[in-house]
């Protein structure tokens, strides 16, 4: 290899690449424009959707409501976002409700059924274990906000119980509380917002990584073809290696520029401008895009990028055409969508075996890295091989750009 | 110089098997000579040219230029040899400066050499008008000038060209003959390959009938004309492929 031919190749490859729109809109009209407005779009959307959720009047359906305290359905009744029907209330209210209650809940006419067993009254009277039994639809996030506003109904009510029994015994109701747990409800958001955005990340840096690689390498390789240029470089001085190497450090520069303009336009959108829309989800979501958290992630995505920008131009030089090529990397962009995808399930954890696995690796250390872990070995593992890979794959590129049936393959 | 001996290229096509591209080429040609390689559609001219000019490895045989085996040492050959098909293009981003300065560099010119050297060239052809415009908004007789400034960018002694006129119009072709005659003048060797009988009539020395990768006759255009019994290179050419 010759370093001061391999920068003339870079230099040339670059300025020819920066002059293509193409290049340019993935490497930064996509993450400076289109990114900020997704991430808008995802909090408005998300905020909109809680606070319809909180807002929303359930309709509850009260089985055996005769058997209940008065004390308790009178706090039923008062609880703000609730509206109670007993049973006979409810059938009274329309003739088409004759059927099962549990078929009318999964069907979606309400969005919980409590059934008061026969013997409620009489048990809280004599102090026996009973139960209260709250149906709920758990593909309905109605339903599931539902059961929340219940329990906070349910649980102030048995506190209350609790502490009639103890003053009926002159005993303090502090016995019973020998510490306090101070929780704070935020559960439901977090399930919404923290989760979502914190496996959208990786899923986007990724995906950014790969598509700022795809131009610039069909251009390079394929586009030589096509355009009818390769057969003069063949037959200048330079050698086949200085080619591959000059043009794979340029696809590897755009990648890593849409990677990174990726990621740094989705740390200053989700810091700033989420912050500003709703504090709440916003100090959950910044919580841990810190800048030791960006810089890990940098850390990941640079062996995978290397791995991409081989794996295309590799592509890229065995395709006869630019279209061929375009085919093969459209192909391709599924197969990387894939393990970034499975990173997302929960369930999910990381191991050695996974730590070997291109791109799922990455996409799972920066999915945890955004939720607070960061576990050394699997990094160091994970960049271990994906060095391997990528040098395999450069290999393979460099052995195509040689061979004479790849290079004018009919 | 160009020496040819006995080359062959054999392709392993996966539908048509082995292909015999070349069979056991021979010629010479000079310097400050125009060689013409002449054939129909599949005869084997690309690749015979290819394999002068180092993007093929000879399946079998040798080809020297100016002395220099081009397969034991194709980095020094490729810095004697430029190169022109019908199929080379630009950088379509690129101005011709830009252009040409990287291939000065890639033949591992220095930078005032080559600006030194694009000055000539451009002047030559009289491309400083348009010297700094990308290569996509020139018309094709601007791009054929900018291909030929590239080809000869190293001031290479020998010059291969395929076909370097199939799809130009009258005057980028008029360029391009006017300007395989100058390297020619100027003491390079020249070889140039085309299925136009009247154009290698006009311009050759010495002509080289090839047909299914063999060759059929090797001779001066006068040499041809004569032992075959014809007037004109047509019918001589059409009398010697026996078709
Ligand atoms: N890379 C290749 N793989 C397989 N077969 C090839 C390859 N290149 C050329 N051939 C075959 O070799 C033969 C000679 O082709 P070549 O291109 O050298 O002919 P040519 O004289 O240049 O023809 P044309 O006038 O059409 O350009 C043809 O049959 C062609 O199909
Ligand atoms: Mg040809």
């Amino acid at each position: 290899m010759h370093p001061g031919t391999v920068w003339t190749i870079y230099k040339k490859e670059l300025t020819d690449t920066l002059r293509d729109r193409r290049t340019l809109i993935f490497m930064l009209a996509i993450p400076m424009v289109a990114i900020p407005l997704l991430i808008m779009a995802i909090s408005q959307l998300m905020m909109s959707q809680i606070t319809k959720q909180i807002e929303y009047e359930s309709m509850v359906i009260v089985q055996g409501a005769e058997h209940a305290t008065d004390d308790l359905m009178a706090r039923f009744r008062d609880a703000g976002t609730l509206k109670l029907l007993t049973e006979n209330e409810y059938r009274a209210s329309d003739s088409t409700h004759k059927g099962d209650l549990k078929d009318a809940l999964i069907a979606g006419d309400f969005e919980a059924l409590v059934v008061i067993p026969e013997t409620f009254d009489s048990a809280i009277e004599s102090e026996t274990p009973t139960t209260v039994e709250i149906y709920y639809d758990q593909a309905e996030m109605k339903s599931e906000f539902t059961v929340d506003k219940l329990r906070d109904v349910l649980d102030p009510y048995k506190e209350h119980v609790v502490e009639q029994r103890l003053k009926s015994r002159n005993i303090p109701a502090d016995v019973i509380e020998p510490f306090d747990v101070s929780k704070h409800n935020v559960a439901p958001m977090r399930k919404l917002a923290g989760e979502k955005v914190g496996a959208m990340l990786p899923y986007i840096v990724i995906l950014m990584c790969f598509m700022g690689a795809i131009y610039p390498a069909i251009d390079l390789a394929a586009g030589e073809k096509e355009r009818g240029t390769l057969e003069t470089l063949l037959v200048s001085p330079a050698s086949r290696g200085d080619f591959v190497v000059g043009k794979y450090l340029v696809i590897l520069t755009t990648s890593l520029i849409a990677a990174l303009m990726s990621l740094g336009s989705l740390t200053f959108s989700i810091n700033y401008m989420v912050k500003g829309l709703a504090s709440e989800i916003g100090k959950m979501l910044m919580l841990q895009l810190d800048v030791s958290t960006v810089l890990l992630i940098i850390l990941v995505v640079l062996p995978m990028a290397g791995i991409f920008a081989a794996l295309l131009l590799s592509v890229s030089v065995f395709a006869r055409s630019f279209k061929e090529a375009q085919n093969y990397s459209n192909a391709l962009m599924m197969l990387i969508i894939l393990p970034a995808i499975a990173s997302m399930l929960p369930g999910v954890d990381m191991s050695y075996q996974l730590a070997l696995v291109p791109v799922l690796n990455a996409s799972m250390i920066i999915k945890n890295a955004v939720s607070g872990t960061v576990q050394w070995n699997y990094v160091a593992t994970a960049f271990a091989a994906s060095v391997v890979y990528a040098a395999i794959l450069l290999f393979f590129a460099k052995k195509w750009f040689e061979k004479e049936s790849v290079l004018f393959r009919t | 110089m160009i020496q040819a001996n006995n080359l062959c290229k054999v392709f392993k096509d996966k539908k048509r098997g082995e292909v015999r591209a070349v069979d056991g080429v021979s010629f010479e040609c000079k310097s400050g000579k125009v060689f013409g390689l002449l054939g129909p559609n599949g005869a084997g001219k690309t690749t015979t040219l290819r394999m002068l000019s180092t993007a093929l490895k000879p399946t079998s045989g040798t080809a020297f230029i100016d002395g220099i085996d081009v397969e034991r040492e194709p980095q020094r050959a490729r810095k004697r040899i430029g190169f022109l098909s019908g199929n080379t293009g630009l950088y379509g981003r690129l101005t011709a400066r830009e252009m040409v300065r990287y291939f000065g560099r890639l033949y591992g010119m220095q930078k005032d050499v080559i600006a030194e050297r694009i000055d000539k060239i451009f002047t030559l052809l009289d491309m400083h008008d348009f010297a700094d415009v990308r290569n996509d908004k020139l018309s094709s007789g601007m791009k054929q000038k900018v291909s030929i400034a590239r080809s000869v960018v190293h001031d290479p002694p020998v010059m291969v060209f395929d076909e370097p006129t199939t799809g130009l119009d009258v005057m980028s072709s008029r360029t391009i003959v006017g300007f395989i005659k100058q390297c020619c003048n100027d003491g390079k060797c020249v070889i140039f390959s085309t299925h136009i009988m009247s154009e290698a009539a006009r311009l050759c020395n010495r002509v080289a009938i090839i047909h299914k990768g063999k060759l059929y006759a090797d001779g001066t255009v006068h040499e041809i004309l004569s032992s075959s019994g014809c007037d004109n290179l047509e019918d001589a050419f059409i009398k010697i492929i026996g078709e």
